[in-house]
C-alpha cells in the first residue's frame, strides 16, 4: 500500500499540470495506492507526492514530458559533470571511472541539499549525476528534477546491490535512482570518557544525551531535521513523522533543557573530529562519519575507545532510530545521459564501490560486502561492526525512515529548533 | 579656452563637467552589480512566496506583488519572539567587543603612528601581518590553540596551573574575544591613519600654552582622532553584526549563539524559512545601515566645523 500525503493541495496539478502515465499498477487519484494482490502500487501525484516507506512502499509515477533514455545508445562525449555533497567521492574512483569511460569528469560540490534543489529546480545548471537522499527522491521526482532511469544500461545493479535497495521502498523498481550508500543515525561515544552501561542495555539508549554525568562534554548534530527526531525518540515518540505539535513543543522543551543541564553544543564535525580530538565524550552520530572517525585521530591515540549504538537495534532497547541511504540519479536535463548512466553502473560494481568506501567512509548496499568481509579484511575495525548496516535493518519495526516535510510541518519543527538553538 | 557659449559645458579648471563624475563610473556599476542587485534579490525573496513543490521561497521581483507579511514576522520574532534574545546577545556581544578593540587598538594605534619612532613601520607591518591569513583560518588555528591539549592548556600547565576549564564549550568571553582577536586589526588600521595625520605643530601649540601631556592628549590629539575611532568601530562593528562563524567554531552552543546564525540556520537549514531569514537580513542590513549613517553625519558635521 503507498502512502500519500495530503500535504502539498495545490501540487502538480496547479503548478505542473502534468499528468502520470497510466502504469499497470496505478491507482486512482487521491486514495492510498492499493492493488487487488496486496502488491506495492504506484501513487497518483495530483494529489500528493509519492512517499514510501518499508512497509509501504511505493513506485514512483511516470510522465510523458519525462522519459528515459532508449537503450543501445552509443555513450556521449565528455565531461561528465557529477553534483555531489564535497568529499562524498574518492577522488581515485573518480579518476579510475573516468579512464574506465574514457571521460574527463568533473564534480561540482553543494553543501546541503536545499541548495541543490534550488540549483537543479532553476534549470540553469546541467549535471549528469546528482546523489539525492532517498527521502528528497519523491520531491525531485514530482518537481521533474530527474529522468527516469534505464535500467538496461544499469546490470551491475541487481548484480551486486541487496535486493532491499535495488527495488527500495522509496523508489519500486528503482524507475528514478538507485543506491549509493546506507548508515543509520545513534550514538557515538569514546569509552574511556563515558560508561558504556549509560548506553548500552538501556531501554532508552537516547537518554544519555540527558544524562548530566557527561554535562559539557556532548554535542548533537547541527541538524534541525536530525535532531528534531533525537528528541522525539528520546521522549518515546515512534515515528517522528506523525509527531503531533504537542510532541513537537515537548521535544522543543526537552532541547531547551540540555542547554543548562548538559551545555549542549551543535556541530557538524563532531562525531568524526571532534570525539578523536577529544573535543566531545559524546555525539550524535550517523554511522558513516563513526567509520570516518578512525582517520581523524591524532597519531598514537587509542583509537579503539570508539563506539556506536543505533538505538533501533541495540539489545534491550524500546525506542527507535533512523535509518537511510542515499541515491544516484540523472538529472532530467542532462546532456550525457548514457554517461551518466554508465558512470552509475561503475560505482555500482562491488570492487569500485569498495574503493570508494575505503576513503568515503559511507557504506555501500553491495551484496558482497557484507559486515563479516568488511571487519575480516580491515575495512572496518571490529569494535564499529555496529556502525555496519544490514539490508534486514531497514525492515526492523523499530526504524525509521524520514520523508519529506510539509511546509506546514516543518515550519513547526523549525520553531522547536529556533526556540533549542536560541539559548533562551 | 571656452568660449561664453561653450562656458556651461566646463567647470573651473577647464575640464569638460561630464570628466570628473565618470570616474565614479566604475564604483557605480560596481556597487549597482555586486550591492543593488543581491540586495534587491534579498528584498525579493522576503517579499516572494513558496514553491509548493520544493518549499522553497520564490522571489517575487514585481513590487507590486509584494507581500510585506514577512517583515512583521521577523519584527515579531526579533522584539520579544523567538530570537528577541539573541538579537540582544549580539549587540551586546558586539558592544563588548568594540569597546575592547577601542581600549586595545587605541593604545597600539597611538604608540605606532605616535612613539615608535623609526620603527613604526616594522609595527605597522605586524599588526596587518593578521590581513594575509584568511580570518577563517584564524579562527580554525584558535580551536587548534584552546583544544583539550592545545597549547594554550600546555602552557597553562607549564606554570603548574591543572585546572582550566573547556575553553570551547561555549564561554561568551572565548566568543567575544574571539570576535576582538578577529576584527582588532580593522580597528587599529583607520585610527592609526587619523592619529598619524593630526599636524605636530597643533600639538606643540598646545604644549606652548601650557597644556600637560594628558591635557594635550584629552584636550586635542583625542577629539582630533575622534573620526578615526569612530570609522574603525564602523568597519568592525558591520561585519560583528553578521558574523556567525566565529561562535560556530570556538563555540557551538545555544548560548552563544548571533544573529548572523539564525540567519544562517533560516536559508541553509530549511527551505521554507528562507524567506524569513531574507527578511531578517534586510533588517540587519537596516540596522547596521544606521550606524553607517550616523558615522557618515558626525563626519559631515566635522568637515563643515573645520571648514568654518
Amino acid at each position: 500500500m503507498g502512502i500519500v500525503l495530503p500535504v502539498l493541495p495545490a501540487f502538480l496539478a496547479a503548478c505542473l499540470e502534468r499528468e502520470p502515465d497510466a502504469g499497470p499498477s496505478t491507482t486512482g487519484a487521491g486514495g492510498p495506492g492499493t492493488t487487488g494482490d496486496g502488491t506495492p502500487a504506484t501513487t497518483v501525484p495530483d494529489s500528493g507526492m509519492a512517499v514510501g516507506t518499508p512497509a509501504n512502499p511505493v513506485q514512483q509515477p511516470l510522465f510523458e514530458d519525462n522519459p528515459a533514455i532508449e537503450s543501445g545508445l552509443p555513450q556521449e562525449d565528455g565531461p561528465l559533470e557529477i553534483y555531489n555533497w564535497e568529499d562524498y567521492l574518492r577522488p581515485r574512483t573518480i579518476k579510475r571511472a573516468g579512464e574506465a569511460l574514457g571521460v574527463e569528469v568533473k564534480v561540482t560540490t553543494f553543501f546541503n541539499e536545499e541548495e541543490a534543489l534550488s540549483r537543479l529546480a532553476s534549470g540553469e545548471f546541467e549535471f549528469d549525476v546528482w546523489f539525492p537522499t532517498s527521502q528528497r527522491v519523491p520531491v525531485a521526482v514530482a518537481a521533474a528534477l530527474i529522468q527516469p532511469l534505464n535500467l538496461d544500461y544499469l546490470p551491475n545493479l541487481e548484480k551486486f546491490v541487496w535486493p532491499q535497495l535495488a527495488n527500495p521502498y522509496y523508489d519500486l523498481g528503482s524507475r528514478y535512482t538507485v543506491p549509493y550508500v546506507t548508515y543509520t543515525t545513534g550514538v557515538a561515544w569514546r569509552n574511556d570518557m563515558v560508561d558504556s552501561a549509560d548506553i548500552e542495555g538501556q531501554a532508552n539508549p537516547w537518554d544519555v544525551f540527558w544524562n548530566t554525568e557527561y554535562a559539557g562534554n556532548m554535542g548533537l548534530y547541527d541538524s534541525f531535521t536530525d535532531t528534531i527526531a533525537l528528541a522525539l525518540f528520546r521522549n518515546g515518540v515512534a515515528d517522528p513523522s506523525m509527531a503531533t505539535e504537542a510532541d513537537l513543543t515537548a521535544a522543543g522543551d526537552s532541547l531547551v533543557e540540555l542547554i543548562d543541564l548538559m551545555n549542549v553544543r551543535y556541530t557538524i564535525d563532531g562525531a568524526y573530529v571532534g570525539i578523536p580530538e577529544g573535543r566531545f565524550a559524546l555525539h550524535h552520530a550517523w554511522s558513516g562519519d563513526l567509520v570516518n572517525s578512525q582517520y581523524y585521530w591524532p597519531k598514537g591515540s587509542d583509537i579503539t575507545v570508539t563506539r556506536y549504538l543505533w538505538p533501533a537495534k541495540s539489545q534491550g532497547s524500546t525506542v527507535s532510530g533512523p535509518i537511510s541511504n542515499d541515491t544516484m540519479a540523472v538529472p532530467k536535463n542532462s546532456r550525457r545521459p548514457v554517461l551518466a548512466h554508465n558512470f552509475i553502473n561503475y560505482l555500482l560494481d562491488e570492487e569500485h564501490s569498495l574503493d570508494n568506501f575505503g576513503w568515503v567512509g559511507y557504506q555501500p548496499p553491495q551484496n558482497g560486502l557484507t559486515s563479516e568481509y568488511l571487519i575480516g579484511d580491515g575495512w572496518v575495525p571490529d569494535y564499529l561492526e555496529s556502525a555496519l548496516v544490514t539490508p534486514e535493518d531497514f525492515e526492523l519495526p523499530s526504524a525509521w525512515v524520514q520523508g519529506p516535510l510539509d511546509p506546514a510541518t516543518e515550519r513547526l519543527w523549525n520553531d522547536q529548533w529556533t526556540r533549542a538553538t536560541s539559548g533562551g | 579656452m571656452p568660449t561664453n557659449l561653450q562656458a556651461a559645458e566646463y567647470d573651473t579648471v577647464g575640464q569638460r563637467r561630464w570628466v570628473w563624475p565618470a570616474f565614479a563610473l566604475p564604483g557605480v556599476v560596481w556597487l549597482a552589480l555586486l550591492f543593488l542587485v543581491p540586495f534587491y534579490a534579498i528584498f525579493a525573496i522576503a517579499m516572494g512566496r513558496l514553491d509548493p513543490i520544493l518549499n522553497r521561497p520564490i522571489p517575487e521581483w514585481n513590487p507590486l506583488y509584494w507581500q510585506p507579511d514577512i517583515f512583521v514576522e521577523a519584527l515579531g520574532d526579533l522584539f520579544g519572539g523567538r530570537i528577541g534574545v539573541v538579537a540582544l546577545r549580539t549587540v551586546a556581544y558586539v558592544l563588548i567587543a568594540s569597546v575592547l578593540c577601542l581600549l586595545i587598538g587605541y593604545p597600539v594605534a597611538y604608540f605606532v603612528s605616535r612613539r615608535a619612532g623609526r620603527w613604526r613601520w616594522i609595527w605597522l607591518l605586524l599588526i596587518l601581518a593578521p590581513f594575509w591569513i584568511n580570518y577563517l583560518m584564524r579562527m580554525l588555528s584558535w580551536v587548534n590553540l584552546l583544544g583539550g591539549d592545545g597549547q594554550v592548556n600546555q602552557l597553562l600547565g607549564a606554570f603548574g596551573i591543572e585546572e582550566f576549564p573547556n575553553w570551547l564549550s561555549g564561554h561568551h568571553y572565548v566568543v567575544i574575544l574571539g570576535l576582538v582577536y578577529g576584527y582588532i586589526p580593522f580597528f587599529i588600521l583607520p585610527l592609526f591613519a587619523a592619529l598619524d595625520r593630526i599636524d605636530d605643530s597643533t600639538l606643540e601649540a598646545a604644549r606652548d600654552l601650557g597644556a600637560s601631556s594628558s591635557q594635550t592628549f584629552w584636550r586635542v590629539t583625542l577629539p582630533l582622532s575622534r573620526n578615526g575611532v569612530l570609522g574603525g568601530l564602523v568597519i568592525i562593528m558591520l561585519p560583528m553584526f553578521g558574523d556567525y562563524y566565529t561562535p560556530n567554531l570556538l563555540s557551538g552552543s545555544p548560548r552563544t549563539r548571533m544573529i548572523g546564525n539564525t540567519i544562517d540556520q533560516f536559508i541553509n537549514q530549511t527551505t521554507s524559512q528562507g524567506s524569513l531569514g531574507a527578511a531578517l537580513t534586510v533588517l540587519l542590513m537596516v540596522f547596521v545601515a544606521g550606524l553607517m549613517l550616523y558615522y557618515l553625519r558626525t563626519i559631515n558635521r566635522s568637515t563643515e566645523e573645520a571648514r568654518r
